[in-house]
């Protein structure tokens, strides 16, 4: 897996300008951050379109990175996704993507696993993420990983799941609340 | 109403992570993001709890010209230091000079650590709208420049700022450096090693990302200043 700890160091030297240390995080993240473009936007060459973007920002937000509150490599692939919602939220862009909405997607195309470099609260929380998308019922939990992982619409989940578009908007709003009430109580917060 | 003290401020960092936050409401969101430290937060605590790691199982290498457009568009040249800088040339040469010496004269201890350059003020850039003012000083040996702001400037996310040398002769202003912040300490470039003296002027502009595309100042002037006595 990526390793945080190192993904950190090249993005904090990123932020005093050192272009060799930017491409060498380019080269360790890109594939996995087109891979995470290419789920939303289902076009290989829309996908790189937003990798490039994506790193135009990355290297000028790296200067306001901050090491002790924010993941990495999470801090990446969210600039990446932001991108790729963006991208496809203009009314041009045609999506002919394959979606993945199969149980085991959300094991095949996260990593929930705790590294030995991982610090150990990171680990915990992604223990608890994990536990906590279980606990959900199927439709909310379908709905959530469909429009995290493609960055399908409320529109585009209801015609998908083909279910009213207010019936889709709740299972998401549901979702969202019972994942947070579930991860927050792990973590002992009322 | 501030988007801070929404009841719904959650469901916004929430759908906003997910994505399904869209159109006018995303571009709300994000503002409220830039301008109200409270929505900052809420959502950096949703980001660090509940964004999972992506998977390295499904990986898809880019296509070359990707990097090389990203390098062109940031003109990722200017930041490289040439090879005489680099620490790992000097420390592959001092091991075959120390080797190579060892081996003639037996065990030489050399001591070459030269200590760090002596910096000098030569010049105060200010925005004639009495904005606080940026330090310029020059190493003893004229070849490293540092300005240090009254307190930090970071370039916007579109934007680089880019230090200019104003030639005393009125002649076109010549590039110095691109940076994405106003505090930094970097190298003259070679050629201009010496002409950072009193009569020339330094000034900073706001330029697209990664530079001037045209090799002379395009954006607002921001900051300008005589190098004094050197």
């Amino acid at each position: 897996m990526l390793d945080d700890i190192d993904i950190r160091r090249l993005i904090l030297l990123s932020a005093a300008r050192d272009a060799a240390a930017f491409e060498q995080l380019y080269q360790r993240t890109a594939p996995v951050l087109l891979g995470v473009a290419f789920k939303i936007t289902g076009r290989r060459e829309l996908a790189e379109e937003v990798l490039h973007d994506a790193f135009i920002k990355i290297w000028h937000a790296a200067t306001r990175f901050d090491p002790v509150a924010t993941r990495p490599v999470a801090w990446m692939a969210t600039i990446v996704r932001n991108r790729a919602i963006d991208t496809v939220s203009r009314a041009d862009v045609a999506r002919v993507s394959t979606l993945d909405d199969s149980e085991g997607a959300l094991d095949r195309l996260f990593d929930w696993s705790a590294s030995s470099e991982d610090e150990a609260d990171q680990a915990q929380m992604r223990h608890w993420l994990r536990g906590c998308l279980d606990e959900l019922k199927g439709r909310e939990r379908q709905a959530l990983v469909l429009a995290y992982l493609h960055g399908l619409s409320h529109g585009e989940l209801a015609d998908h799941l083909a279910t009213p578009l207010g019936t889709v908007k709740s299972w998401v709003r549901r979702g969202l609340q019972s994942l947070k009430h579930c991860v927050d109580s792990c973590m002992g917060v009322s | 109403m501030k988007l801070g003290q929404s009841p719904h401020l959650d469901a916004l960092c929430g759908e906003y992570l997910l994505g399904t936050l869209r159109g006018p409401a995303r571009a709300r969101f994000e503002r409220a993001c830039a301008q109200e430290p409270r929505v900052a937060l809420r959502l950096q605590h949703w980001q660090h709890r509940f964004t999972p790691q992506p998977s390295e199982a499904f990986r898809m290498p880019p296509t070359p010209p990707t990097w090389q457009r990203i390098a062109r568009d940031l003109d990722l040249r200017r930041y490289r230091q040439p090879w005489y800088a680099r620490v790992g040339v000097w420390r592959g040469w001092a091991l075959a000079t120390s080797a190579a010496l060892a081996v003639w004269v037996g065990v030489v201890m050399i001591d070459r650590s030269a200590p760090a350059p002596a910096m000098r003020p030569i010049a105060t850039l200010a925005s004639g709208q009495g904005g606080a003012a940026v330090v310029a000083s020059l190493s003893d040996d004229g070849r490293w420049l540092a300005l240090a702001p009254a307190r930090p400037v970071e370039a916007g996310p579109q934007q680089s700022y880019e230090l200019w040398l104003l030639p005393p002769d009125g002649s076109a202003p010549v590039s110095v450096a691109v940076m994405g912040q106003l505090g930094t300490q970097l190298p003259v470039p070679a050629a201009l090693v010496g002409r950072l003296q009193a009569g020339a002027k330094l000034a900073v502009s706001v330029e697209p990302a990664g530079g001037s595309p045209t090799g002379a100042p395009t954006g607002p002037v921001i900051l300008v200043g005589a190098i004094g006595a050197v």
